[in-house]
C-alpha cells in the first residue's frame, strides 16, 4: 500500500455474509452497456451485444442489462451491485474477447472490490485457538528476577567459539589425560 | 467488547522497555537493531499502521566504537539556512559536545524519512553512562543483545588467572621486552 491510496475505503478480504452456502444471492443488480453505433472504438462491445449479449441476459435473469447507444462517445460499462456499489469501467478500444472476460468478472464481482484498499491480504472471524500473542508470550522466565543490565541477557551468544577459546579447551583435556596416565607402578 | 477481550487487547499492544548497552558497539549497526525494536519490527503482531512500536533504553553511549579511523573522518553536516550556514563538524567533534548525538542521529538515519520517524525517535532514551534514572529502569523488562563481544583489558583480569593461562614457552630471564 502506497501512500497514494490512503484515500480509498479500507476494509478486508471477506465473503458478504457467506454467499453460496445456502443458495447463492447474484450480487449484480444492473448493468448498462453504453456505446457508439458508428465509432472503432465501440467495435468489440458492438460484437458482443450482436453475439453474447441475449445469451448473458437469459442466463442470468436477476441482472437488469440496459444499452444505451450515444453517437460519439468511447464505450462504458456501468455495473450496480446489491450493497450500493457503482462500478464504472471503460470499454474502449477491446476486443470482443476482451469485454466478455471484463463482463464476467462484472457479473461475479461482490460490489466494488478495486476500489477497497485492503488492510490486511488475510482475515479470519476466529483469529486464534491458543489465544492472541502478547509481549510475554515464549519469555525467559529467568528475566522476571534479572536486575539489566546483565551481559548475561546483553551479551552476543551467538558467535562462533574463537580460536584463542578452542586452544584453551584443547590445553584443558589434554591436562587431564596426561593426569590420567596409567604407568606401571 | 468484552472486558476479558478489552484486557487482551491492552496485553498484545502493551508498550514493552528495552535496555541496550552501546559500550564498545557501532552505532551504524546497532541503529539497524535498535530501530526493530524501536518500530515494534521484532513482534509477530507489525504492521506499519498499527502502533505497537516499543521503548529503547541504549545506556552508555560514551563508549561507543567507531570503525576504523571514522572519528577523525565521518563528518557531521549541518546548514543554519542562511548563505555560508554550511558547516561540517568532525565525529569526534561531535561526541565531545553530546556524546548521546552519534547514536541518535544514526539510529534516525537508518528509519525511514516519513512522518512517523519523529515520534518514534521519541521512545528512544539515550544515556552517555551507567546512570539511568529510577522511574525509567524500573519499567524495563528486556535486555536487547549487543552485536559484538566486549573486550576486556589484560589489566581487568585478575592476576593468577593471568598467570595460569597456558603458555608455549616462558621468556629468557634476561630478555627485554620493548
Amino acid at each position: 500500500m502506497s501512500n497514494s491510496h490512503l484515500f480509498m475505503k479500507s476494509g478486508f478480504v471477506r465473503a458478504p455474509l457467506q454467499n453460496g452456502v445456502g443458495r447463492y444471492v447474484p450480487q449484480l443488480q444492473r448493468i448498462v452497456l453504453k456505446f457508439c453505433k458508428t465509432h472503432g472504438g465501440s467495435r468489440g462491445i458492438r460484437d458482443f451485444i450482436e453475439q453474447d449479449l441475449v445469451e448473458f441476459a437469459k442466463q442470468n435473469p436477476s441482472v437488469v442489462v440496459y444499452l444505451k447507444p450515444r453517437r460519439h462517445r468511447s464505450p462504458v460499462a456501468v455495473a450496480e451491485y446489491l450493497n450500493g456499489d457503482r462500478v464504472w469501467m471503460s470499454l474502449h478500444q477491446k476486443s470482443h474477447s476482451e469485454i466478455t472476460k471484463w463482463i464476467e468478472v462484472l457479473r461475479t464481482q461482490q460490489g466494488d472490490v478495486s476500489a477497497t484498499r485492503l488492510r490486511k491480504y488475510q482475515f479470519t472471524d476466529h483469529p486464534s485457538i491458543q489465544g492472541p500473542w502478547t509481549p510475554f508470550t515464549f519469555k525467559d522466565p529467568e528475566l522476571n528476577v534479572a536486575q539489566l543490565p546483565d551481559p548475561k541477557f546483553g551479551a552476543n551468544d551467538r558467535l562462533p567459539m574463537t580460536a584463542t577459546d578452542k586452544l584453551r579447551i584443547m590445553f584443558e583435556k589434554q591436562k587431564i589425560s596426561e593426569d590420567n596416565v596409567k604407568t606401571g607402578e | 467488547m468484552s472486558a476479558a477481550k478489552r484486557v487482551q487487547q491492552w496485553a498484545t499492544f502493551a508498550r514493552t522497555w528495552h535496555i541496550f548497552d552501546c559500550k564498545w558497539q557501532d552505532p551504524y549497526l546497532s541503529a539497524n537493531v535498535i530501530k526493530k525494536y524501536l518500530m515494534g519490527m521484532h513482534k509477530p503482531i507489525y504492521h506499519p499502521m498499527n502502533d505497537c512500536g516499543d521503548v529503547v533504553v541504549c545506556i552508555n553511549s560514551r563508549d561507543i566504537a567507531l570503525r576504523g579511523d571514522d572519528w577523525r573522518q565521518r563528518a557531521y553536516f549541518h546548514h543554519t539556512g542562511y548563505p555560508g550556514g554550511a558547516s561540517w563538524t568532525l565525529a569526534w567533534e561531535v561526541h565531545n559536545k553530546d556524546p548521546t548525538m552519534i547514536i541518535k542521529k544514526a539510529v534516525y538515519r537508518s528509519m525511514k524519512g516519513n512522518l512517523q520517524r519523529r515520534h518514534t525517535m521519541q521512545r528512544m532514551l539515550i544515556y552517555p553512562g551507567e546512570e539511568v534514572p529510577e522511574d525509567i529502569m524500573q519499567n524495563v523488562t528486556n535486555q536487547i543483545r549487543q552485536l559484538r563481544p566486549v573486550p576486556t583489558r589484560l589489566d581487568h583480569i585478575p592476576e593468577d588467572e593471568v598467570k595460569k593461562y597456558p603458555k608455549v614457552m616462558e621468556y629468557p630471564e634476561d630478555y627485554v621486552l620493548k
